[in-house]
This record gives structure tokens, C-alpha cells and sequence, in this order.
């Protein structure tokens, strides 16, 4: 089972589920992508139909317009989530490494110590 | 709870982000096959001497494909990425049984133990039914582990949801798979191939 959230932790929030499937509140990046494309789809389908008048070709404008929004907004943000990951998880094993080797000669930060006695 | 469980292990997280963007693609598809339908349904134009739908065709042979391509590219990535070779620090053993699983740890000192479900009649109050047992197996954290599985009487299968693992035991087979927890904590699984009249209980 999922670990029991510490106090002070962050908790998942009830799942939002838009059609059934996708939990936009717990998936990250999932939010954002339907919103913008949500944007896209009325402004490509309100667009269209400005300059048309054609009522069903725009309903189809819209609904690609969504699709292609979508999908592409989530792209991007997965791309920068997965660099974030790789950045968050470097950060912590460089923490985690500065501690276990701190004032041993594994010490990236340790200056080498000249020896003055011997001649 | 619904959905997956949290990733403890690497490979859990990736098949977790996997999971999300084969979602989504799930999600797009859906949407645009209601909209397909509402379309049907409010409908008067009537085509009755359609010959040919060149450019349909091949967007409804094209597209498809490239949606494939595109969960197939992270699904391969993770299959390989299951497959590394990873230099294991321990190796555990585990024989699958009706209805328990018994485990050996024999790299240092011989140590056997088996592990029987607690019948929901005595569990203490807080335990959770059909998944705690009275002895756990206990594994280091952030370490290789190599898990060596098999079983003694019919199929069963070892499966840990939140590792990212299900490995089938079966007679007369040596199947392993590695893991790495990343973090400590109690993490569940139950017997997920069919094995008797007891199997998950």
C-alpha cells in the first residue's frame, strides 16, 4: 500500500478523473496540458468560425485544435519535469555524498594538505 | 485506493511516467472517438454514392502508427531498462508454496523462514486484511538486491506493486529479477497466479 503521509508532508488530493481515465489532479502536468488546450480549442474553433462561418468545420477546428494543444503542452512539460527529476535527483545524492564523505580523502571539497616535514 | 501505488524502486517511477503518458494519449484518443460518435448521431448528411476516401484512409492508417511509435519508444526504453545489468549486493531466495512462500537467505549465514498470511480472524486492530503475514522479509535499502524465484508445488507468482515487480514461480524454473528500495517503509504484495483454493488467502 501507498506509505502513510508524515505530518507535514504533502498528500495526494482527491482524484479528479475527466472521463474517467485521467486524474488531472494527481498526474502531473495533466492539469495544465488540458487547460491550455481547453485555450487552444476555443480560440482555434472561435477563430475559425470568425472567419468562415462555417458552424460544424469549426467544431472539427476545435476538437483538433485540443488535441494538438494538448499533446503538445504535455510534451513540453513532461520534457522539463523529467529534467527537473534528473536535476532533483543529483542534488541529492550529491547532498547524501557530502555528508557520508565529509573530512575523509573521498572529499571533492577537501583541499590536498602539502607536507612540510618531509625534506 | 485506486490507481498505482507510490514508486519505491527506479523502475516503478519510470513505469509510473509511462503510465501517465499512455494516459494521456488514452485520454486524447477517447475524447476525439466521443466526439466522432456525437457527430454520427446529430448527422443529416446522407452519402449514398461515396466511391472513394483517399485522403481519410491514409490519415486513419498514418496516425494510428505514429500513436504507437510513440507509446512504443518508452515502453522498449523500460523493458531494457528492466534488464540492466546491475551487480546485486545480496541474493534472496523464495520458493512459492500452498499457500505460503518460505525464503532463504544463504550469503552469509544460512537463515530459512517461511511466511504465512495471518487469517483475518486474528489480526490486530490497524493490520490490513489479506496482506500482513507473520514473518516479512526484511531488505536492505538503496542496495541491489537479487531475488531468485521458484516454487515447490504448482504456479505462483511474487509480486510487490509498489517495486514495480511480479516474477512468476515456477516448478522446476529459476526466474530472478532485482530490486532496489529507495526509501524504508512496509511494502505489501499477494500471490498474483492463480494457485489453489487459497491462493491470496
Amino acid at each position: 500500500m501507498a506509505a502513510t503521509p508524515e505530518p507535514g508532508e504533502p498528500t495526494k488530493g482527491k482524484p479528479f478523473k475527466l472521463l474517467g481515465i485521467l486524474d488531472v489532479e494527481n498526474i502531473p502536468c495533466a492539469r495544465d496540458s488540458v487547460l491550455y488546450g481547453s485555450l487552444g480549442s476555443v480560440v482555434a474553433g472561435l477563430g475559425h468560425f470568425l472567419l468562415t462561418s462555417r458552424i460544424r468545420r469549426s467544431c472539427d477546428v476545435g476538437v483538433g485544435g485540443f488535441i494538438l494543444v494538448t499533446l503538445g503542452c504535455w510534451f513540453h512539460c513532461r520534457y522539463n519535469y523529467a529534467k527537473l527529476r534528473i536535476q532533483e535527483r543529483i542534488a541529492r545524492d550529491g547532498i547524501k555524498n557530502k555528508i557520508l564523505y565529509e573530512s575523509t580523502h573521498l572529499d571533492p571539497e577537501r583541499k590536498p594538505t602539502t607536507d612540510k616535514n618531509s625534506s | 485506493q485506486l490507481g498505482l501505488q507510490d514508486a519505491t524502486s527506479p523502475i516503478m517511477e519510470e513505469l509510473l511516467h509511462f503510465h501517465d503518458h499512455t494516459l494521456m494519449i488514452v485520454f486524447l484518443i477517447s475524447s476525439l472517438v466521443l466526439y466522432i460518435i456525437s457527430l454520427m448521431l446529430t448527422t443529416k448528411l446522407t452519402h449514398t454514392s461515396t466511391m472513394d476516401a483517399q485522403e481519410v484512409e491514409t490519415v486513419w492508417t498514418i496516425l494510428p502508427a505514429i500513436i504507437l511509435i510513440l507509446i512504443a519508444l518508452p515502453s522498449l526504453r523500460i523493458l531494457y531498462m528492466m534488464d540492466e545489468i546491475n551487480n546485486p549486493s545480496l541474493t534472496v531466495k523464495t520458493m512459492g508454496h500452498q499457500w505460503y512462500w518460505s525464503y532463504e537467505y544463504t550469503d552469509y549465514e544460512d537463515l530459512n523462514f517461511d511466511s504465512y498470511m495471518i487469517p483475518t480472524q486474528e489480526l490486530k486492530p490497524g493490520e490490513l486484511r489479506l496482506l500482513e503475514v507473520d514473518n516479512r522479509v526484511i531488505l536492505p535499502m538503496e542496495m541491489t538486491v537479487r531475488m531468485l524465484i521458484s516454487s515447490e508445488d504448482v504456479l505462483h507468482s511474487w509480486a510487490v506493486p509498489s517495486l514495480g515487480l511480479k516474477t512468476d514461480a515456477i516448478p522446476g524454473r529459476l526466474n530472478q529479477t532485482t530490486l532496489m528500495a529507495m526509501r524504508p517503509g512496509l511494502y505489501y504484495g499477494q500471490c498474483s497466479e492463480i494457485c489453489g483454493s487459497n491462493h491470496s488467502f
